[in-house]
């Protein structure tokens, strides 16, 4: 390890492989860095490690990331004789990630879905003239897979989709006025509104304010993708005046911002619209698209934002350039979601290199690959 | 090992909590680089317990600030006593002082209500420990408000004046991850992720915690434990279930894990319906053996 006089170098150009590897170690931190590092024995490589991860990991899946540089750094200080050039050419050559060990969180907020799940009992009184035939059809229709329609079905499982987001969005509205409390007793405005009065007979009560979500779409119009990606769109856009702002993206080989394409008076156009700026280059680059997302459109995101990503994760590009990106996306949004369609599939694992790097950054993993998955993803639609 | 490290180790374990490595350094560096300390982990791994021990190592309070929704400033900081306010005003009716009195009166140190953060940075002897526990269950807006109290350890109060800590109080924090805290906040923090623990350090809490325990049972439980948590459950236990299964077992006086006492005792671990449902179905296709191998 390094002498004293060159531990701020040394621990400078960790930095610098951790801003790499999309952490975002601040100055001040990286001056704790140097603190922390004549707090501990410089010979011992666990310890080391964990003052440096203690002060500058910000978030436990910032660890395998972490982890990498720290190799790298290691690796080169224990080797004698080498100059502190010779980090930075040893960047791009970092060990690839290893397959994340745990699955994401799935504590997701049971109340709502209970809500939502009874919107079939409740929600007869508006018969709109439907020309699907019988219940029994119905609740086939809800489970099946929306690439097994036969294109001549496909507009009426779309007027379908509005119709339960129409719902949906209703039951929320509803849902929300009884719920309102009286608020919290506000003494300080009390005494203040009373002054005059000499007594207190006039009570204030303040209420939190609420912030409606904003959305952020990233859509994988690739291949089969595509058809899931415009289900996705017709039943977010139906429930839209429940969000506070709705940006879309689509994504194979480059992102574009489709957001005022589906802003047209007709939907169904805007819709089509969609596969004219698809591109036809092949293969998808989910990491470089979002890597794009984060340089020009970042700033959409913030923590009233849950980004909702649709793709198989057959990720063309660098897993880890999908895991930094992924990171960086998570540090800023209220929520991440990914929908991937194939989990609709039971036997399907998540096992492309590009879904296990980025599974553990997700705060939600869902299929949306048919009616009841639109349906059951409206819960997840919450920030808490 | 550095020394202090290994001697808060040792005070951690003196202090009845069973620690690790990673939990000392983050400690230690807490302790000596004067920085609040956010832990993150899933629940029942001890968190909140890290604050507790640190405060019987330092011999020193711990003040705590349990976060709730709508938790607010008022309630964090400091209030004024309105009702002893209204009432003292009634009192002081019938006497000549003039307003400018009476004011000062009322707004002075007796009437002030001392919440946790006021308190821990009005500490004049040693710096106390300040716990603000399940950080992620307050707003965004008390996240802020939190941020500054943090960055300057200084409180004004309008009608007494700046309260400032003559030394700042050991911060620690802890998140269960129900919401994402904000960049600002973690940046402000040292970081600990407390996982759940390995078989070793779990059967040595177990030891340690429930004396009615011998080394064998100690040992399937920790097995049952670790197996169980790979099964895909809504509410995974944590190590204070461990210990209310630990504690019940010995009070039953077992010395071993059968499929009847596991059974009848399984309350303790699991307390989900469905999650009972999917462990009895497990239990049902592999037995016990599936959890706890037989030579253990």
């Amino acid at each position: 390890m390094a002498a004293p006089r060159d531990l701020l170098t040394a621990t400078l150009h960790f930095g610098r492989m951790l801003r790499g590897a999309g952490l975002q170690p601040t100055v001040s931190e990286l001056m704790d860095a140097v603190r922390a590092l004549t707090m501990v024995d410089l010979m011992d490589r666990r310890e080391v490690y964990l003052a440096l991860r203690t002060v500058l990991a910000t978030r436990v899946e910032e660890f395998p990331a972490f982890d990498r540089c720290f190799d790298a750094f290691w690796k080169f200080h224990a080797e004698e004789g080498q100059g502190l050039e010779g980090l930075a050419p040893s960047l791009p050559t970092l060990p690839p990630e290893e397959e994340p060990a745990s699955a994401p969180g799935a504590a997701e907020s049971k109340q709502a879905r209970v809500a939502l799940e009874a919107w079939e009992e409740t929600g007869g009184e508006d018969e709109e003239p439907l020309e699907v035939p019988g219940v029994s059809a119905h609740e086939v229709l809800m489970d099946q897979d929306f690439s097994t329609f036969p294109v001549e079905d496909l507009d009426e499982v779309a007027r379908l989709t509005v119709l339960i987001a129409r719902r949906l969005a209703r039951r929320v509205s509803r849902r929300r006025r009884p719920t309102r409390r009286a608020g919290v007793l506000d003494l300080r405005r009390s005494i203040r509104a009373n002054m005059m009065k000499g007594e207190i007979i006039e009570l204030r009560r303040r209420e939190r304010r609420r912030r409606k979500v904003r959305l952020v779409l990233l859509c994988d119009v690739s291949g089969s993708m595509d058809l899931y990606s415009r289900f996705l769109l017709q039943f977010l856009y139906a429930l839209q005046n429940v969000f506070g702002r709705v940006e879309t993206f689509t994504f194979a080989t480059r992102l574009t911002r489709v957001t005022d394409h589906l802003k047209g008076p007709s939907y169904r156009l805007a819709l089509k619209r969609l596969t004219e700026v698809r591109d036809f280059s092949g293969g998808t680059r989910i990491g470089d698209s979002l890597q794009e997302f984060n340089r020009t459109w970042g700033y959409l995101v913030d923590r009233h934002t849950i980004v909702l990503l649709l793709s198989d994760g057959w990720d063309t590009g660098e897993p880890e350039v999908l895991a930094t990106e992924m990171l960086a996306l998570k540090r800023r949004a209220g929520r991440v979601i990914w929908l991937n369609p194939l989990l609709g599939n039971p036997s399907y694992e998540p096992l492309t290199r590009g879904m296990a790097a980025a599974l553990p950054l997700v705060d939600h993993f869902a299929a949306a690959h048919n009616l009841a998955s639109l349906r059951d993803l409206a819960s997840h639609l919450i920030i808490r | 090992m550095r020394a202090e490290i290994k001697k808060i180790e040792e005070m951690m374990e003196g202090a009845e909590y069973v620690t690790d490595p990673a939990i000392a350094t983050s400690v230690h560096l807490a302790m000596t680089l004067r920085k609040p300390l956010l832990i993150e982990g899933h629940a029942g791994v001890g968190k909140t317990e890290v604050a507790k021990v640190m405060a019987r190592m330092l011999e020193t309070n711990l003040i705590r600030l349990q976060c709730y929704e709508g938790l607010d400033a008022a309630q964090a900081l400091y209030e004024w006593n309105y009702p002893k306010q209204i009432l003292h005003i009634k009192l002081e009716e019938t006497t000549d002082h003039t307003l400018a009195q009476k004011e000062a009166a009322i707004f002075s140190e007796p009437f002030l209500i001392r919440r946790p953060l006021l308190q821990a940075i009005s500490q004049d002897s040693r710096p106390p420990v300040l716990l603000i526990d399940e950080i992620d269950r307050c707003d965004q807006e008390f996240e802020a408000f939190l941020l500054e109290v943090l960055a300057e350890y200084q409180v004004t109060i309008p009608e007494i004046g700046t309260v400032k800590a003559t030394v700042p109080p050991y911060v620690i924090l802890t998140s269960n991850r129900s919401r994402e805290l904000s960049d600002a906040l973690r940046r402000r923090c040292l970081y600990l992720w407390i996982d759940f623990p390995g078989f070793d350090k779990e059967v040595r809490i177990v030891v340690r915690k429930v004396p009615g325990v011998n080394e064998r049972l100690a040992r399937q439980i920790s097995r049952f434990m670790e197996t169980l948590r790979t099964v895909r459950l809504s509410k995974v236990p944590g190590v204070a279930e461990t210990l209310d299964w630990a504690q019940a077992l010995s009070s039953l006086h077992a010395d071993h894990l059968d499929e009847d006492l596991v059974a009848e005792t399984l309350g303790c671990v699991l307390k989900d319906a469905d999650d009972m449902k999917r462990f009895k179905r497990e239990l049902g296709s592999g037995g016990l053996k599936r959890f706890v191998p037989v030579e253990e």
